[in-house]
């Protein structure tokens, strides 16, 4: 029966963020959400539990306000929640934030299979999956869609390359990390977030963990892309769509 | 032992990681050095594309995966000790080039779609956040400094055959832990939507399959190619990934861009924001894409697309 450990980001909705004055981002407005890829990678933990018994840890990393995201991850079908919470966890590199959740898996969570999501929805760096494996030592598995534990603790993975599937079998542990047409995230009803709230919950300080190396990575700036364009709008009238045509020709894009 | 190294698993993205690593090395006189697969091309090519050195890897027993060359690059790069380090941005080249950092202790700047170097040396790299949202800076403390380069992102090296340069090759590495049981290859669209002049995307606003043919009988007639969002080829597997658009897909660059039941989301936009027309369909007029759209007409795409069709084609033949 494996014990599986689903990695979890808390992130800015990146819907809710305002592009301020001279391409400054205004982040004064915005909401928090579960990163879009993980959700994926939880239900991939719950559907293997349902399958094969075992037990499902949802872990993140971030700062205090990530602890928000614990009752959401937890009622996803998840038995228990480890969050290292500390202020200075919110701007984390891929490499710090591999180094903090291979910690904290080592130390504290025994572990058949890690899943991650294929990248988060704030950076999308698409590396804390491979390079968790490489600090655990052991084997990654990236952008799979296909999953199933077989005998003897073998699982088996459809990772997609670029020229179609590649099918690859190895012994647990390994990392996982997932694509998000693997499954479909459940909507967790009244009851999943009441029977939430009595799950376990293990908090993990900064000072209870070895030191946070420095980041490799240095952010020289940020600036919001621009992409307003002025969003002429027609009606679904015959007129509309005469009108829309002629403002093609207009542009000189049909002839 | 300064220089810059790249590593692609195929031909054509290796050029393009020479088009930088040539730009780069002509700027500080180092060398740059070529990791590519043994396709019995002898390495030739890469010479004649820029590098100085190619170091050919062994072709792969059938159930061996790219990754099993990792701990043998890890250990050629930390002999070595370049400067930099270029990956191609294919799925098993991230995953490859994230598992290096990791060995390596360094930094990896991931899908790095623009770099320089300041005067004082400095490597910048650029790349997107927040799904597209931003523009994100960075530079590197550690070395080699590591990026991954999505393909297209820079044009082939261009061929000189008066250059010279060695060749070595790599053993066969050990067998590792994963082992490849099988392989399926996926159908491929047939059309180039990178180049396309005109693109007419579909999202989800597409009922089933079968609707995609308005699409196509839209895009025949401006003379454009049929893209998609990424549930759509995806999660509903009606169109091949690689007519994905956006973020974690392909930028296209038409002067055309129509999308009929997009949302709108910004990790689509990103791949269409070099689009010189932007039109889109939507029966929300609430719809994201209104905002990144030059002209758009608010309404049902399944009665709006056949009333388009025949206006332009009484517009064309006029
Ligand atoms: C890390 C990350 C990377 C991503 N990368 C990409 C990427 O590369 N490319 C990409 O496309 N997405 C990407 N996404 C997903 C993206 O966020 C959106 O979910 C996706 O683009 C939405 O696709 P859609 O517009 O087809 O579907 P939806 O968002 O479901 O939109 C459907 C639209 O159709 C409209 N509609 C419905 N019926 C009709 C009708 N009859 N007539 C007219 N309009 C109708 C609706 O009003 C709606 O606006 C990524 C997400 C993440 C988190
Ligand atoms: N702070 C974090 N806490 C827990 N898991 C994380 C964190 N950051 C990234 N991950 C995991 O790593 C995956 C890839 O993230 P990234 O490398 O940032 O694209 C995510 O989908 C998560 O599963």
């Amino acid at each position: 029966m494996p014990n599986i450990v689903a990695c979890f980001k808390w992130v800015i909705d990146e819907a809710y963020i305002r592009k301020g004055a001279s391409g400054t981002l205004d982040f004064s407005a915005v909401d928090y959400k579960i990163s879009d890829y993980d959700r994926n990678a939880i239900e991939e933990a719950a559907r293997l539990k349902g399958l094969h018994g075992g037990s499902v840890t949802v872990l993140t990393v971030g700062a205090s306000e990530a602890a928000k995201g614990l009752k959401d991850a937890l009622s996803r079908g998840a038995d228990q929640a480890f969050f290292a919470g500390d202020p200075s966890f919110s701007q984390l590199e891929s490499s710090q934030t591999a180094a903090i959740l291979g910690e904290i898996i080592h130390s504290r969570i025994p572990y058949d299979l890690i899943i991650c999501g294929e990248g988060s929805s704030d950076q999308y760096a698409q590396q804390v999956g491979p390079r968790l494996a490489e600090n655990l030592r052991i084997p990654c598995i990236s952008y799979v869609q296909k999953l199933t534990i077989g005998e003897g603790g073998r699982i088996i993975a459809e990772r997609r390359v670029e020229e179609g599937i590649e099918v690859v079998e190895a012994s647990l542990p390994v990392v996982v990390t997932v694509l998000p047409e693997i499954n479909t995230p459940r909507i967790p009803g009244v009851k999943d977030t009441l029977m939430a709230s009595k799950k376990p919950v293990v908090t993990i300080k900064k000072e209870d963990l070895p030191a946070v190396g420095a980041a490799r990575l240095q952010t020289l700036g940020m600036t919001a892309t621009r992409m307003d364009r002025n969003g002429e709008i027609f009606a679904a009238t015959p007129e509309g769509i005469v009108r829309f045509v002629e403002a093609l020709q207009k542009k000189g894009v049909i002839s | 032992m300064p220089g810059i190294w790249i590593f692609a698993e195929r031909k054509d993205l290796a050029l393009e990681l020479l088009t930088i690593a040539r730009g780069l090395a002509s700027q500080t006189g180092v060398k740059v050095t070529a990791i590519v697969s043994d396709q019995g091309d002898q390495g030739d090519i890469y010479i004649a594309g820029g590098a100085d050195e190619v170091v050919l890897l062994s072709p792969l027993a059938e159930d061996m995966s790219l990754d099993a060359w990792i701990p043998v690059i890890a250990a050629e790069t930390k002999g070595a000790d370049p400067d930099m380090f270029l990956v191609a941005a294919t799925a098993r080249g991230k995953d490859f080039a994230a598992r290096l950092a990791a060995r390596l202790d360094t930094g990896l700047c991931s899908n790095c779609i623009a770099l320089h170097r300041e005067e004082d040396g400095t490597i910048v790299m650029e790349r997107l956040a927040y799904g597209g949202t931003a523009v994100q800076q960075l530079s590197c403390s550690t070395r080699p400094v590591m990026a991954t380069i999505p393909p297209r992102t820079f044009s082939p090296a261009p061929a000189d055959h008066g250059r010279s340069g060695e060749i070595r090759k790599l053993p066969p590495p050990p067998p590792t832990p994963v082992r490849v049981v099988a392989r399926k290859t996926k159908e491929r669209s047939s059309q180039d939507i990178t180049e396309a002049k005109a693109v007419i995307c579909v999202g989800r606003g597409m009922e089933k399959q079968a609707d995609i043919d308005i699409a196509r009988q839209l895009a025949d007639l401006v003379g454009g190619a049929v893209g998609c969002t990424r549930p759509i080829s995806e999660e509903l597997h009606w169109l091949p990934d690689d007519l994905c658009i956006g973020l974690s897909g392909v930028q296209v660059k038409p002067d055309l861009y129509i999308g009929l039941g997009v949302s709108g989301q910004i990790q689509h936009v990103t791949g269409i924001r070099g689009a010189r027309v932007i039109c889109a369909v939507n029966k929300d007029e609430n719809a994201p894409i209104f905002q990144a759209a030059d002209l758009g007409i608010v309404g049902d795409l399944y009665d709006v697309t056949p009333k388009l069709i025949e206006e332009l084609l009484k517009a064309t033949s006029r």
